[in-house]
């Protein structure tokens, strides 16, 4: 009797035991579970931020990269065209140089003449004054001669007299109507300036070619 | 007679202790439980914080790789411009004069 009791109740001690031990086992299982389930969604919700946070760098950095190199263009192209510019100028500057050296040359009258002439023959002839520059003012012109191919051109009589106005130009002349109403500016100075847009582009595409 | 109440006493005092031993592990597993529901706060923070500190690493290496390649880039642009003004200077000298004389033509036509 006495060794059947203590079986039993050793083998229900033993039971208990292996009851608790199962007990304590799902509840560290269950533990780890919950951790891992919380890991887990830390992870997943961390995902999406982090998606969001690669892709605002991934534009941030695109919109920096465009920024920088589309300055740099600027600046290249800016600095390309501030030298053709200034060769542009110093060929117009070249240019005055040399008309400044052509009015002090025995070509230059047939020159001025013949631009007194054509702006005679624009104006239509009749009673015109011819504005010059001090220096050309002392040139012995033929008005009269002048006066002469204008009549024949415009089919009016012609009158030419020196103004007592001198501009201050590089050569060329000036002729306007007696009552001053009605100009032609065949200046050099004018010349250039009213054909400068002209100028500049036949000068780019002879200089940059 | 005797030996057989015993016996039942015997048993009862060992299911008692056994049903102890039942209730401890039942109130340890419940600790278990708690102390892990606790400590998952703070591990959905750590996985949080740390992936989103890989992130922000990744985020400033993506931008510093840009920068690198915009900055070669930069070179590049301005040493093909160096190249440019290079040939300007040099086809200007040559054509120098000749847009000189193209002037002056234009002029005194």
């Amino acid at each position: 009797m006495m060794e059947s009791t203590r079986a039993i109740t050793e083998m229900i001690l033993l039971e208990a035991q292996k009851s608790a031990e199962h007990i304590i086992q799902e509840a560290q299982k269950s533990a780890e579970d919950t951790l891992e389930k919380q890991r887990q969604r830390g992870v997943n919700k961390a995902n999406e931020v982090a998606q969001s946070i690669f892709k605002k760098a991934e534009n941030e950095a695109e919109v920096i990269k465009l920024s920088i190199t589309a300055d740099a263009k600027i600046k290249a192209n800016w600095t390309m065209l501030s030298k053709k510019e200034l060769w542009i100028a110093a060929v117009l500057n070249e240019t005055k140089d040399k008309l400044r050296l052509l009015t002090q040359s025995k070509e230059y009258r047939p020159i001025l003449e013949k631009l007194i002439t054509e702006a005679g023959i624009i104006l239509g002839g009749k009673e015109l004054e011819v504005l010059l520059s001090e220096k050309d003012s002392a040139l012995s012109l033929k008005l009269d001669k002048l006066a002469k191919e204008i009549s024949e051109k415009t089919g009016f009589e012609t009158k030419l007299r020196l103004s007592e106005e001198k501009p201050k130009v590089i050569g060329g002349a000036m002729v306007r109507t007696t009552n001053g109403k009605v100009i032609m500016d065949n200046t050099f100075d004018d010349i250039l300036g009213r054909r400068e847009k002209d100028l500049r582009s036949k000068i780019a595409k002879i200089l940059f070619k | 007679m005797l030996a057989v109440l015993e016996a039942f006493k015997a048993i009862k005092e060992k299911h008692l202790e056994a049903k102890r031993i039942i209730d401890e592990a039942t109130v340890q597993a419940e600790k278990i439980k708690k102390e892990a529901e606790q400590k998952a706060i703070s591990a959905y923070e750590e996985a949080y914080n740390a992936v989103i500190s890989q992130a922000e690493q990744e985020a400033i290496e993506v931008k510093r790789k840009t920068a690198e390649e915009a900055e070669r880039e930069l070179e590049k642009i301005l040493s093909h411009a160096e190249e440019q003004a290079k040939e300007i200077e040099a086809k200007a000298e040559k054509n120098f004069e000749k847009a000189v004389d193209a002037v002056l033509n234009m002029v005194l036509q």
